[in-house]
């Protein structure tokens, strides 16, 4: 039996060493760093599935555990992400101003992650939260910006402060920390302010609108193996808090009757919507590759907020593959641009071309990647979004709807951009000498890409275990086969869909090998405009993509970062207001403060 | 041995040394080390002073200290800072142990004496100490600022005491809250407790009576930054905890104008931080913040772990100021954007800085988050969820804020700083991270004092 308190204390421990050993050499402290995590990962898929960890606490003061589905669903997903990103660490650290610290602070946030899901105790989930907060708060500032951690960090905190409020009010009213039993007591007024409360904190972590400015900012600039942690990993902390208020707190405010859904879980519903519409929106106008990918992270969450407000099996197995899906693919596709960004040293498109002549394995694990996220057969988005699609639609969601369709549609055109732009599109001169990523970093680029395609041909069996946390969670799991699921509108056959998709490649692949091969022509031996083309870069088509797309919401595409922008600026300002009323330089001020003190209380009592 | 000795031994040694300035220095360091060695041997209760142990009795005549738990970790803390300090500063600020013993004295006597004139004496011995202190910062306008407001200060609290002392005739702390319990008429109190708690606030640097904080620590050096935002704010602190927790009866409007005036201390401080972009600036704000959110703990009845804040404080603005002002001292400015890169190659003192200022912020595996999780369970056990949410909010602010700042220091920005800190400042530092670090992943000891801390009427009524 693997314990739950050994593991995460093995983590705590394999953290020192490896701090020590990178300080040695960083390839060595970097590949101890992969095995750590590997075992760790082995450890809890081995005992994990069939709830078999041990959660008894010996060492730890204060810390209980238990076993969910739920929590070990996210774990695993989570933990699967560390190791394969852990496989990048050996040829990114040595860049690293502090790389020393690096593998420490991820095996401890690592450490963290274990025990936010595996606790039954608010303060612990708080404990594990905020230790998951710090820890990975400064590996951001070793990547490009050292401003985006103040970014991450400020909304991260501010999101666990409102879960904090939150717990207070209900250990006010149950007495318990107890999660479970806590949540259970809460109703009326207290049930609707910690469900907002929470709302708060899962939209925070999870980059939802109106709380998603930092999501471009610290992926875009955080260290290139670290990005698709965070995305793939880190914001899916939120979801896990979204959980909780929607499902195990819905509190009972009213009720639309025509969608037979409370107005608590409407609104966000509603807002994830949002968070679809403006992260697909964003991230079409996006140059730089990471901010584009970070942006349909955003969309992505918004997916998974309106899964779960609409309480039923189907929506909920449709958010929960989500999670994983959109792990798995945005995990693909962030390695991809951080293999690329080793190679060549920049993220910007309008920089890149042509890659796939010199990285033809990284672009089919970014292509592979973004089929999923585009949520087109036979990749694992396919199939929650079908999933998800049939619950909004069974519901009669109308504006939900329109957003989920949309989000899906914009997704092509955005996920296609970086495609066309950085894999495909013209060599560039500059990059003649570029290699392919070394084989350790191909080795989980392979193990994504097989798994993307899995999740795409063969759900039953991820689709079974999710009926469990469903089940768990008070609700009837869907109906599941080995080859298909049953939605409300119909049966899907994922892998008779991937055998056609295989069948129709196979044939493709046929005809190219028979027909009479292309001649292949140089880059330049082409002319445009009658005139001949001297410079690779003027066949580059990266920039302004969308022209005439964007242009319709360009005003209004940075309001939200204004708004941020003078919030911060307005608490400036009221500092300064408080200097100047409470910290002048005149004595007198502070005698008319204690003056006005005086009467005040007085007044009516002895005056 | 008596308690007595804690405030006569450096007062005595205090008048010693301004006769023999060679010795002065050696002369603290010993009777520094005398009082926390005294401090294990010496028993709890009530001293009196001069035989009249009538007093309490007779309910008039006499001066009597009271050595509880709670003013023993007030005293260790104290003393053993400002020796630490001291050594230090040794060679740069030889000539302040004079004043620095004269500072102890006065301090061991505000946290020991039971009589509310005598309190008033102590106040003004370890106000002038102070006043004498800042005079290290060179500027003489900001500590004559403070010596005008910390005046005004203390003869507020004297008027308070005497309107007390015309009203139930004693001075003896503990024979005057028996009469205000007894008489029950809280009414009539409010003036006197009004004008006290004001006084105490100048000295514990609690808005709006602050002004002073902004001139003495904004320039301050390695002497004055640890003893007026580490030693001082820590004593007057307990000091504030001992009159809240037992004198002062905070009811109705009252009540409503202190909890209004600390929330809005806590607020603004971080805030106006949050506005700062000079290091020291940032730091004193946010000791302003921390300093209002020990008086609210006191006013609702937290006292145990108001204490450790008090303690966890004291230790970690002292390695703060340290750090910074030392830098501060070696590259010209204090100025955060001119500091960028200070840790580059001081990574030490940087791990240091960064554990000590988490803990600040509250973050787990240290000090800060064990006391600051516990204080507010405390608060949610009393259905005090606006101030819970009022302090949380707060701490946003201080979190970004200081993220900022550790960000800065660890980045280099485009110039290269070279700031040297020497063997002993490094001991301290590691020491009190260390200490964080311990106790933030062990609090068992924490929790299990919990019930040792009485108020003065229960130390009282069990002999």
């Amino acid at each position: 039996m693997a314990s739950v308190e050994l593991l995460i204390l093995f983590l705590v421990g394999a953290g020192v060493i490896a701090y020590i050993l990178t300080r040695f050499n960083t390839f060595l402290g970097s590949i101890f760093t992969i095995f750590a995590v590997m075992f760790v990962f082995v450890s809890l898929a081995g005992y994990g599935f069939g709830m078999n960890m041990d959660t008894t606490v010996n060492i730890l003061p204060g810390i209980s555990f238990t076993e969910t589905y739920l929590g070990f669903y996210f774990a695993i997903i989570i933990v699967f992400v560390y190791l394969m990103v852990s496989f990048f660490h050996p040829y990114y650290l040595s860049e690293y101003k502090y790389k020393n610290s690096y593998n420490l602070l991820f095996l401890l946030s690592l450490a963290g992650i274990l025990g936010a899901f595996y606790t039954d105790n608010f303060l612990n989930l708080f404990f594990f939260f905020e230790l998951i907060i710090w820890t990975t708060m400064f590996l951001i500032p070793q990547g490009k910006s050292k401003e985006a951690a103040v970014s991450y960090f400020g909304f991260s905190i501010a999101g666990s402060v409102a879960m904090l409020i939150g717990i207070f009010i209900t250990y006010n009213v149950s007495g318990t920390f107890s999660i479970y039993q806590g949540l259970a007591a809460l109703s009326g007024t207290n049930a609707i302010f910690v469900f907002v409360l929470f709302i708060i904190a899962a939209f925070a972590k999870l980059g939802s609108f109106p709380l998603h400015i930092w999501l471009p900012i610290a992926h875009g600039n955080a260290p290139h193996p670290f990005s698709p942690v965070l995305s793939g990993a880190l914001v899916k902390l939120g979801a896990f808090i979204g959980v909780l208020a929607l499902i195990r707190i819905a509190p009972a405010t009213g009720l639309f009757t025509a969608m037979d859904l409370p107005i608590g879980q409407y609104v966000v519903a509603i807002l994830g919507s949002m968070s679809i519409v403006f992260g697909t929106l964003m991230a079409i106008k996006e140059d730089d590759a990471k901010k584009l990918l970070a942006y349909s992270s955003m969309s992505h969450g918004g997916y998974i907020l309106v899964a779960f407000s609409i309480l039923n099996g189907i929506a909920f197995a449709g958010g929960f593959y989500h999670i994983l899906a959109h792990a798995l693919a945005s995990a693909g596709a962030f390695m991809a641009i951080a293999a690329v960004a080793r190679a060549t040293g920049t993220t910007k498109m309008k920089e890149l071309g042509g890659m796939i002549h010199k990285m033809p394995i990284t672009y089919l694990a970014y292509l592979i990647a973004i089929i999923s996220m585009a949520g087109i057969p036979p990749m694992g988005g396919f199939i929650s979004k079908w999933l998800i699609f049939q619950a909004v639609i069974d519901k009669g969601m109308i504006f939900v709807g329109i957003a989920v369709f949309f989000g899906s549609v914009g997704s092509f055109l955005y996920v296609f951009r970086p495609l066309a732009a950085l894999f495909l599109g013209q060599e560039l001169t500059e990059y003649k000498k570029v290699k392919e990523a070394p084989l350790l970093m191909l080795i989980p680029t392979f193990i994504l890409m097989g798994l993307n395609v899995y999740t795409g041909v063969f759900p039953g069996g991820i689709l079974k275990f999710i009926n469990n946390i469903i089940v768990e969670l008070g609700y009837t799991g869907i109906e599941v086969s080995t080859y298909e699921i049953n939605g409300t509108n119909g049966i899907l056959n994922p892998a008779l869909i991937g055998l056609i998709f295989a069948v129709g490649s196979g044939i493709a692949f046929l005809i190219f090998i028979v027909l009479k091969k292309s001649r292949k022509v140089e880059l330049m031996d082409t002319y445009t405009a009658a005139n001949f083309v001297h410079d690779e870069h003027l066949l580059h088509y990266a920039v302004d993509f969308y022209a005439p797309l964007e242009r319709l919401y360009e005003k209004q595409s940075n309001w939200m970062t204004k708004f941020y922008t003078a919030l911060a600026e307005k608490v400036r300002e009221l500092g300064k207001l408080g200097k100047y009323l409470f910290m002048s330089k005149n004595i007198s001020t502070t005698v008319f403060w204690i003056v006005a003190i005086i009467i005040f209380l007085l007044w009516g009592e002895v005056l | 041995m008596n308690a007595v000795l804690l405030i006569v031994i450096p007062l005595l040694a205090a008048f010693i040394s301004i006769v023999s300035k060679k010795i002065a220095p050696y002369l603290l360091l010993v009777v520094g080390l005398f009082n926390i060695v005294l401090l294990f041997f010496l028993e709890n209760g009530l001293v009196f002073i001069g035989g009249f142990d009538v007093a309490m009795n007779s309910d008039l005549l006499g001066i009597s200290l009271l050595l509880d738990t709670y003013a023993r970790m007030a005293l260790w803390l104290i003393n053993g800072l400002i020796l630490v300090i001291f050594c230090l500063n040794f060679k740069s600020y030889k000539a302040f142990s004079s004043i620095l013993l004269l500072a102890m004295a006065g301090l061991n006597g505000l946290l020991l004496t039971n009589d509310l004139f005598n309190f008033f004496v102590f106040l003004e011995i370890s106000g002038i100490a102070a006043y004498l202190i800042t005079s290290a910062n060179k500027k003489p306008v900001s500590t004559f600022r403070y010596l005008v407001i910390g005046a005004i200060g203390s003869s507020l609290f004297l008027f308070g005491v005497v309107v007390l002392y015309a009203m139930y005739g004693t001075l003896n702390m503990i024979v005057m809250i028996q009469a205000i319990q007894a008489s029950g008429n809280y009414a009539e109190v409010i003036l006197p407790f009004t004008l006290m708690f004001i006084g105490l606030g100048v000295e514990a640097k609690l808005l709006p009576f602050n002004a002073w904080v902004k001139g003495v620590l904004g320039h301050s050096n390695t002497l004055t930054g640890p003893m007026i935002a580490g030693v001082y704010a820590a004593a007057m602190s307990f000091v504030l905890g001992r009159f809240i927790t037992n004198l002062f009866v905070f009811e109705g409007s009252l009540l409503i104008v202190v909890t209004v005036l600390l929330a809005l201390g806590i607020l603004a401080g971080d805030v106006m931080a949050f506005s700062s972009t000079k290091t020291r600036e940032i730091l004193l704000f946010s000791s302003i913040a921390q300093a209002s959110i020990v008086a609210l703990l006191f006013v609702n009845g937290v006292i145990i772990w108001a204490v450790y804040l008090i303690i966890a404080n004291a230790l970690s603005k002292t390695v703060m100021f340290l750090v910074i002002n030392k830098a501060t001292k070696d590259v010209g400015s204090d100025e955060s954007e001119a500091l960028r890169g200070l840790f580059v190659n001081n990574k030490l003192v940087g791990l240091t800085f960064t554990l000590v200022t988490l803990s600040v912020m509250g973050l787990p595996l240290l000090a800060g988050f064990v006391i600051k999780l516990n204080f507010l369970t405390q608060l949610a056990g009393i259905g005090q969820i606006v101030l819970i949410a009022i302090i949380l909010v707060a701490s946003v602010i201080e979190g970004i804020y200081f993220v900022r700042l550790i960000v800065k220091l660890w980045y280099p920005g485009e110039s290269e700083i070279s700031v040297k800190y020497n063997y002993s400042f490094k001991a301290v530092f590691i020491v009190i991270a260390l200490a964080l670090l311990v106790f933030g992943t062990y609090s068992t000891p924490l929790t299990k004092l919990d019930n040792t801390i009485d108020t003065v009427m229960e130390v009282v009524n069990n002999g």
